[in-house]
């Protein structure tokens, strides 16, 4: 039995936002997550955008908060070390019609406070603000302080600045129980039982789940899921601001963007499914090819190195808006649910709005004495200069060798990121980290080298090594010969 | 950080860049090779079947006898040899030489030289190029990383398979697995002929009653955490799955042996010019590419289906980086003469010939053709016929045209199939 003041069910990039604000209280806070990794569900499959905030509906929670996210986010990345670039974006029109629809987008984005936004009817300063832009495009609306970051890079970020702020973060630990006796939360996992008096329920699209498994009946969430496709660095296309088409059927959620480590993502139908299906369709992989070959000039939609996709968990009957809220028939649980997009752009502010939300409901918060906002970034061999690559391989020989040759990873940054806090404990999770097996060859030539190094540095049998999740094995068992 | 001068650096230690190497030192060079894995050999070292050799050392070898006939021929020669060395970047000098720039567990390395040749290989094509949609399961593999998984590491990565794709490393690993007790189901294949060598077809499946089933594709990944079963669909003649036809294959793993392409990211970073059909180097008949000075052979140039023609290509680069370095061609270049191919015909090594030398011109026909003449020709002119015959897209395929005939050639030549009734 451990006990805490504060539990966070859900390690999502909303999660880990709101643990990282929380560190600075003299609160005893735990994050419960259910996969083996943070990040690992919803905001790993999201196409990175800081969205400017002209899209979401005036007056929604979502508008003040991704208008606020975006304005936060050069901080953060600065005080995390995470990567963050303002690249602006534009939505493209093509008619009259898509006209119509910019000016009220136009007219949406000021009035949710979006600095800089404007509506170009001239073609050619389309193509002279991103040459890449179809030279069909007759008009844009123009946002100069949308950016992008890879979310998963901001959600570790976050998680270990909140760790080596004191919180604890358990992992594989879904919850499978939850009771409330004398105001106090008893969660049961598989491994153990919590304790807590207040809960923070960011379980994303199982909030509503979890939140029945202690009786609590308020909302429901869908899934809307979303293919998302990545291209080689090679594509044709470079620096690509995130252009977005004006919504239909086949085109809303999409667009597409230049990475920050240069690949071109293409990102995301939108269509209602089944919960937790992450499955890539054939249809929403050729609706990605067909829009983004439209907005996109130059783009050879022939180099897809990756299809994947990903589910926003959306609130029903809620106007399209985040459900942030205490709950109203049980005390002291809150929920922070329905963060489908622009759920990373919004992530900052999200947890800002979420202290306010607990101050107001009496949850105790007093400062640190010492709190540290600052986490260590991770060394990227790759980004360094020829001088500083050989002074680290002096310093640390096993940065002098690469295991993954299409991303430049080297062994050494694969052992950081496994001993780290939290670790990177499978494949995926090191992925996510160090980018070895995100190139063109998908892991073909490093896989079994990662494997190898995790298996060693974890102090574990080779076949123990999982690709992502518990049943997610990877290897069956030695051959005769290796008996 | 250290500068050093070589007439030749060749990069990759497989059977590419051991014999360009080889042949390099042959012509006096003082040669450097620089191999991005612990030992030479390349992916020879996981090739642990036999059918190496028979052409070029006249017996029959496997992959590390193979290459380790190499590493001693090799090892004789005071080849300087940089293992566990990745390059990161070739730079050009205002001399007309060239910079190496690799990494290994000394520090960050830097050589300059005269000449270059790349040997780095090629690699698989994924599951991501083809889009095979479903979930994101463990369990997916490229035949050559399961190869490495039970080869060198010694660890089966599942116990029921599938294998999309009838290349040849697919073909292999399907006896492969099979001799290590685990279960192959099938082998599907996209297309409505095999793609791997006749006798890979024969040895690896028909032995083993693995069935082969033409004309179907995998059209879905089933499964939660790992596979649990693939979806397989026929394909109609335009290669698009017909709907009904969705058969269930239950298995957990998928290995998919669907096609290799050049790994040439560094090369491209050098300037070199590629040409989109091979994904190679475009080269002149001495496997120079449009760098001066950069030479290409091997899997990096086009992919081979025999380790014995990478090696003979090889030498010949090998040989002329050699006589680059040290200006030591006895003649200027004749007269130039571009090389070009109709459908079927996918490519032609290399793009340019010269004028009254015998040219070896390697090409690969995209579909198989029954009976056809080869045709070479220039403008209206045909300089050479030759007999009747069947080509098939898993050969590579060597025209020999006699410098004798190419005297009457204008500055282009043209290699077409001229198709007869079977």
């Amino acid at each position: 039995m451990k006990q805490y003041d504060l539990i966070i069910i859900g390690a999502g990039i909303s999660g880990c936002s709101i643990a990282r604000e929380l560190s600075r209280y003299q609160l005893k806070v735990a994050v419960l997550e259910k996969n083996s990794d943070v990040a690992a569900g919803t905001t790993k499959a999201n196409g990175g955008i800081i969205h400017a905030g002209d899209d979401p509906q005036p007056g929604t929670l979502k508008a003040l908060l991704n208008v606020q996210g975006v304005n936060m986010y050069p901080t953060y990345a600065k005080e995390l070390g995470f990567r963050y670039k303002e690249t602006g974006s534009m939505v493209v029109g093509f008619n009259e019609d898509d006209l119509k629809y910019l000016e009220k987008l136009l007219d949406n984005g000021i009035q949710n406070g979006v600095e800089g936004i404007e509506l170009i009817k001239d073609p050619q300063r389309i193509v002279a603000i991103e040459p890449q832009c179809s030279k069909e495009a007759k008009y844009a609306v123009y946002c100069p302080h949308c950016g992008i970051v890879d979310p998963f890079e901001v959600a570790i970020a976050m998680i270990e600045n909140a760790v080596e702020n004191g919180v604890d973060l358990y992992l594989d630990e879904p919850a499978t129980s939850i009771t409330k006796e004398n105001n106090l939360f008893t969660i049961t996992t598989p491994k153990d039982t919590y304790q807590a008096t207040y809960i923070i329920d960011a379980a994303g699209l199982h909030a509503d789940d979890v939140a029945r498994l202690m009786g609590i009946d308020e909302y429901n969430i869908v899934a809307r899921h979303g293919d998302l496709l990545m291209l080689d660095k090679e594509c044709g296309v470079k620096n690509l601001m995130p252009l977005y088409p004006i919504p239909s059927k086949e085109s809303k959620g999409t667009v597409s963007l230049s990475t920050l480590a240069g690949n071109v993502i293409v990102s995301a139908t939108a269509v209602y499914r089944e919960k937790d299906d992450t499955d890539s369709y054939k249809e929403g992989i050729e609706q990605l090819l067909a829009g983004a070959s439209k907005l996109v000039n130059g783009l050879n939609t022939r180099k897809v190195i990756r299809t994947f996709a990903g589910e926003r968990a959306v609130a029903e009957n809620n106007n399209n808006d985040f459900w942030i809220k205490p709950s109203q028939t049980c005390e002291n649980w809150f929920h922070v649910a329905g963060i489908q997009s622009p759920g990373v752009a919004s992530a900052p502010a999200l947890a800002m709005y979420v202290l306010n939300m607990l101050r107001d409901n009496n949850v105790p918060l007093v400062e640190k004495e010492t709190w540290n906002p600052h986490r260590e970034e991770p060394i990227d061999f790759s980004e360094l200069s020829p001088r500083e690559q050989n002074d680290i391989i002096h310093e640390k020989p096993n940065y002098g060798k690469i295991v993954c040759r299409c991303e430049t990873v080297t062994e050494g940054e694969i052992v950081a990121a496994i001993h780290r806090n939290p670790q990177a404990k499978t494949v995926e999770a090191v992925k996510r980290r160090t980018r070895a097996g995100m190139g063109r060859c998908q892991s073909g030539f490093c896989q079994s080298k990662v494997v190898l190094i995790l298996a060693r540095e974890l102090g574990i049998p080779v076949e123990d090594v999982r690709l992502e999740s518990q049943n997610g094995w990877l290897l069956s068992g030695p051959v005769k010969e290796g008996q | 950080m250290m500068l050093q001068e070589y007439d030749v650096i060749v990069i990759g230690g497989g059977p590419a860049g051991m014999a360009a190497a080889i042949e390099a030192h042959k012509q006096d060079a003082h040669v450097a090779l620089i191999e991005r894995n612990d030992e030479l050999g390349g992916i020879l070292n996981q090739c642990i079947h036999p059918g190496f050799g028979l052409r070029y050392f006249k017996e029959e070898l496997t992959g590390p006898e193979y290459a380790q006939r190499l590493i001693d021929v090799l090892q004789t020669t005071d080849v300087e040899v940089y293992l566990s060395s990745m390059v990161l970047a070739i730079d050009h000098n205002e001399d007309g030489t060239h910079t190496v720039s690799f990494i290994n567990e000394s520090g960050r390395i830097t050589l300059t030289t005269k000449a270059i040749v790349l040997a780095m290989g090629c690699r698989e094509r994924t599951r991501g190029e083809i889009k095979i949609p479903g979930s994101r399961v463990a369990g997916v593999y490229t035949a050559g990383l399961a190869q490495r998984y039970i080869n060198m590491d010694n660890y089966k990565p599942g116990s029921r398979f599938v294998i999309l794709g009838s290349g040849d490393i697919g073909l292999i690993m399907a006896r492969r697995l099979s001799l290590e007790g685990m279960k192959v189901e099938g082998v599907y294949e996209l297309m409505p002929y095999a793609n791997g060598l006749f006798r890979n077809i024969k040895n690896c499946l028909e032995d083993f009653g693995i069935p082969l089933h033409l004309s179907t594709t995998v059209t879905r990944v089933i499964g939660k955490e790992r596979v649990e079963a693939v979806e397989v669909t026929k394909v109609d003649e335009n290669l698009q799955p017909i709907p009904g036809t969705e058969e269930i294959i239950p298995c957990d793993t998928l290995l998919l042996s669907i096609g290799l392409i050049p790994e040439n990211e560094i090369s491209s970073k050098a300037g070199v010019e590629l040409n989109p059909a091979t994904n190679g180097a475009i080269v002149n008949d001495r496997f120079e590419t449009s760098v001066p000075g950069i030479f290409s052979c091997g899997n990096v140039l086009h992919v081979h289906d025999l380790a014995d023609n990478v090696t003979a290509e090889a030498e010949n680069a090998g040989k002329n980086a050699a006589l680059y370095a040290k200006q030591a061609h006895t003649e200027e270049p004749l007269d130039i003469i571009k090389v070009t191919a109709e459908q079927p015909i996918g490519y032609t090594v290399p793009s340019t010939i010269e004028k009254g030398k015998n040219a070896s011109i390697f090409f690969r026909v995209r579909k198989p053709i029954t009976l056809a003449e080869m045709v070479v020709s220039s403008g209206d002119q045909i300089l050479f016929r030759g007999q009747p015959r069947a080509y098939k897209p898993s050969i590579m395929e060597c025209q020999i045209v006699p410098g004798k005939l190419l005297e009457k050639a204008g500055d282009t030549i043209s290699l077409r199939l001229s198709i007869k009734e079977a």
